[in-house]
C-alpha cells in the first residue's frame, strides 16, 4: 500500500468564525502503480484532500500513511515524503521563477544536494519526459513559452525529483485543445513508462475517464464513489447526474438510449465502444425479430 | 504559512449591530477624535475613559473580543519594546539598577503610559475596520477627503487606489501561501538556514508574485478601460451614503467623551 488514509478530517479555521468543514471521514488506499482519476466539483475538497498526500496539511483528526509510515506524527522528515509524494498544483506554470529552464528544473535536485552532473542528468531526463528537446530549451528563458509549453516545464521540474507518486491538480485547465491532449498523453505516457502512481485530479468526467483505472468521485468533502470508470458509469450514472457531475458525451449519450427504453451497458468509455454497442444491440434485436418472424 | 491565516488585525466581520450600521464617515471622525484625545492627554484617567467607551463599542458591536484581542498579538512585540526602551532610558528616580542598567520611576510610569496609548489606539482602529467593509471605508474616505479638492486634492483617485489595494491583500495573501506550498513540494525549505539564507529561500515565492501581480495590474488596467473608466469626475454610486440620527448622537457622544477624556486629564 502507497497511501492510506483512515478517518481523515480536515476543519479550515477551526474555532474561528470562518469555520468550513474540507473534509469528512476520508478513508483511502492507493496501491503503488495506479492511475487514478479523482472528480468533484469545485470546492468539494479535492485541493485540500491531495495536500494531505505530502504532508503540507494534517489532518485535524485522523491518519495518513506513506509507505506504511504516519506522516501526521511530529518529527516526520515531511522532506523525504516529498520527494516520494510530487505534486502539481494547478497552474503550475505560476511558480516559475528562474532565469533558465535548466536552472528551473535543476531547482528541485539542487535542493537534495546532489552532485552536478546527476543534477543535468536529470534535467535531460525530465524534459524528455515532457517532450521538450534539450538543446533548443534548456537555457531559453521560461518566460518567453506558450501557456502549454510553461506548463510542461513546470511538470518536469516535479519530474527531476524522481517523485514514486505524482499527483496533477487540473493539469489540463486554461489549455487549448491541443495542449491539453498532449499533456495527457505525456501524463499516461508517464505511468505506463515509469511505473509511477498518478492521481489526476479534474472536475471533468471526458477524456480523464478513458484514461484510468480507478476514479474516486466527491462530493461535498466526501468520497462517495470507489471504482473502475467503466463500473461507475455502468451502475451509478444516475447518481453522478443527480451531484451535477455530468458524465463524458458518450457516456451520456448511451445513458440517454438506456433511459428511452434501448436494453444498453452504458459503461461505455470511447466513441468506438458505444459503436460496438450499439451494433451489438441493433443485432441481438434483428436476430429476435428474425426468431418472432420464423414463428 | 500559519501566520498569514491568523491575521485578523484590519479584517472586516460582518455582523447587524448599531456599530456595523453606522456611517462609515461618522466612525473614521470618532476614530479620529479618539486618537487626537489619547495624543492630547496627561493622565491615567483619561485612558480609562477612552478604554471603557471603546470597549462598550467592542460589546455594542457583537465582535467576541476575543477576535479583536488575537490582532492585538501581533502588535504586542511593539508594544513590549516601546515599554523596555522607556523603562531603561528614562533618567530619574532610580527604583532597581543592575550593573549599568536601571529601572526609574519615571521610565516605568511613562513606559506604562505610551503603552496604554498604543493600545487603545489600535483597539480603536481594530474596531474601526473590524465593523466597516472595505467598500463602505474607502467610500467614506473619499467623501471626507473631497472636502480637500479644492486645494487640489486627488480624493477619487486616492479612494480608488486604496479600495484596489485592499482588495488584493487577500488575493495576494492566498496567492503567497499556494506558490510557498507549490515550492515547498519541489523541495523548497523556508524554517531553517540563517538569516541570509532564509532571505535567499525567498526568492522563488517573490519573483512568482511579483510577475503574477504584474500581470494581474495590467489586466485590470484593461478590463477597467474597457469598461469605460474615466476617473471620478461624474460618477453615481450605488450605495448612498446617508446621516441618520444615530450617526449625529455617536458623533456628539464621542466628541464630548474626547473632549472631557483630553482637556480635563
Amino acid at each position: 500500500m502507497f497511501i492510506r488514509l483512515e478517518n481523515v478530517y480536515y476543519t479550515y479555521n477551526l474555532h474561528m468564525p470562518f469555520e468550513t468543514k474540507a473534509l469528512k471521514n476520508i478513508n483511502l488506499d492507493i496501491k503503488k502503480g495506479e492511475f487514478i482519476g479523482l472528480i468533484g466539483h469545485t470546492g468539494c475538497g479535492k485541493t485540500t484532500l491531495i495536500q494531505h498526500f505530502n504532508g503540507l496539511l494534517t489532518p485535524t483528526s485522523g491518519k495518513v500513511y506513506v509507505e506504511e509510515m504516519d506522516i501526521s506524527k511530529k518529527g516526520i522528515d515531511l522532506k523525504l515524503i516529498r520527494q516520494k509524494v510530487g505534486l502539481v498544483f494547478q497552474y503550475p506554470e505560476n511558480q516559475i521563477f528562474e532565469e533558465t529552464i535548466f536552472q528551473e528544473i535543476a531547482f528541485g535536485p539542487k535542493k537534495l544536494g546532489l552532485p552536478k552532473d546527476e543534477i543535468e542528468k536529470r534535467v535531460r531526463e525530465a524534459l524528455k519526459m515532457v517532450d521538450l528537446d534539450y538543446n533548443l530549451y534548456a537555457e531559453r528563458s521560461p518566460f518567453t513559452l506558450s501557456g502549454g509549453e510553461m506548463r510542461r516545464v513546470a511538470l518536469a521540474s516535479i519530474l527531476s525529483i524522481r517523485p514514486k507518486m505524482l499527483i496533477l491538480d487540473e493539469p489540463t485547465a486554461n489549455l487549448d485543445p491541443q495542449g491539453r491532449n498532449k499533456i495527457l498523453s505525456e501524463i499516461k505516457a508517464i505511468h505506463d513508462n515509469f511505473g509511477i502512481t498518478v492521481v489526476l485530479v479534474s472536475h471533468n468526467m471526458e477524456k480523464v475517464a478513458e484514461m484510468v483505472d480507478r476514479l474516486l468521485v466527491m462530493n461535498k468533502g466526501e468520497i462517495i464513489m470507489d471504482g473502475p470508470p467503466r463500473e461507475i458509469f455502468a451502475k451509478r450514472a444516475n447518481d453522478l447526474l443527480k451531484v451535477g457531475l455530468g458524465l463524458p458525451q458518450v457516456t451520456q449519450c448511451m445513458y440517454e438510449l438506456k433511459i428511452r427504453g434501448k436494453d444498453l451497458y452504458t459503461g461505455v468509455l470511447n466513441v468506438n465502444e458505444a459503436e460496438k454497442e450499439i451494433l451489438n444491440n441493433i443485432k441481438k434485436l434483428n436476430s429476435q425479430l428474425k426468431k418472432y418472424e420464423r414463428l | 504559512m500559519k501566520i498569514l491565516r491568523n491575521i485578523s488585525f484590519g479584517q472586516y466581520i460582518p455582523r447587524e449591530s448599531l456599530i456595523h450600521n453606522l456611517d462609515p464617515r461618522i466612525k473614521i471622525l470618532s476614530c479620529l477624535a479618539i486618537i487626537i484625545s489619547l495624543f492630547l492627554l496627561t493622565e491615567f484617567w483619561g485612558y480609562l475613559i477612552l478604554g471603557t467607551f471603546v470597549m462598550i463599542g467592542i460589546i455594542i458591536s457583537q465582535i467576541h473580543p476575543k477576535f479583536v484581542f488575537k490582532g492585538l498579538r501581533s502588535i504586542l512585540f511593539i508594544i513590549m519594546f516601546t515599554l523596555i526602551i522607556h523603562l531603561f532610558m528614562t533618567e530619574g528616580e532610580v527604583l532597581y539598577q543592575l550593573s549599568f542598567l536601571k529601572i526609574t520611576k519615571e521610565g516605568l510610569i511613562k513606559g506604562l503610559f505610551i503603552s496604554c496609548r498604543l493600545f487603545i489606539l489600535i483597539l480603536a482602529t481594530s474596531l474601526l475596520t473590524l465593523t466597516t467593509s472595505p467598500i463602505s471605508l474607502t467610500d467614506g474616505i473619499e467623501k471626507l477627503l473631497s472636502f480637500f479638492k479644492f486645494i487640489g486634492m486627488p480624493a477619487h483617485e486616492i479612494a480608488m487606489m486604496m479600495t484596489i489595494a485592499l482588495r488584493f491583500i487577500p488575493t495576494l495573501l492566498e496567492e503567497t501561501e499556494k506558490i510557498m506550498k507549490a515550492q515547498i513540494s519541489r523541495g523548497a525549505d523556508f524554517d531553517t538556514g540563517n538569516i541570509f539564507n532564509r532571505t535567499k529561500n525567498l526568492i522563488p515565492i517573490l519573483i512568482p508574485l511579483f510577475v503574477n501581480a504584474f500581470r494581474r495590474a495590467d489586466e485590470l488596467a484593461i478590463a477597467m478601460e474597457a469598461k469605460c473608466y474615466r476617473g471620478g469626475e461624474g460618477r453615481t454610486h450605488f450605495r448612498q451614503l446617508k446621516i441618520r440620527v444615530i450617526d449625529i448622537l455617536t458623533l456628539i457622544l464621542t466628541s464630548i467623551i474626547t473632549i472631557i477624556a483630553s482637556v480635563l486629564f
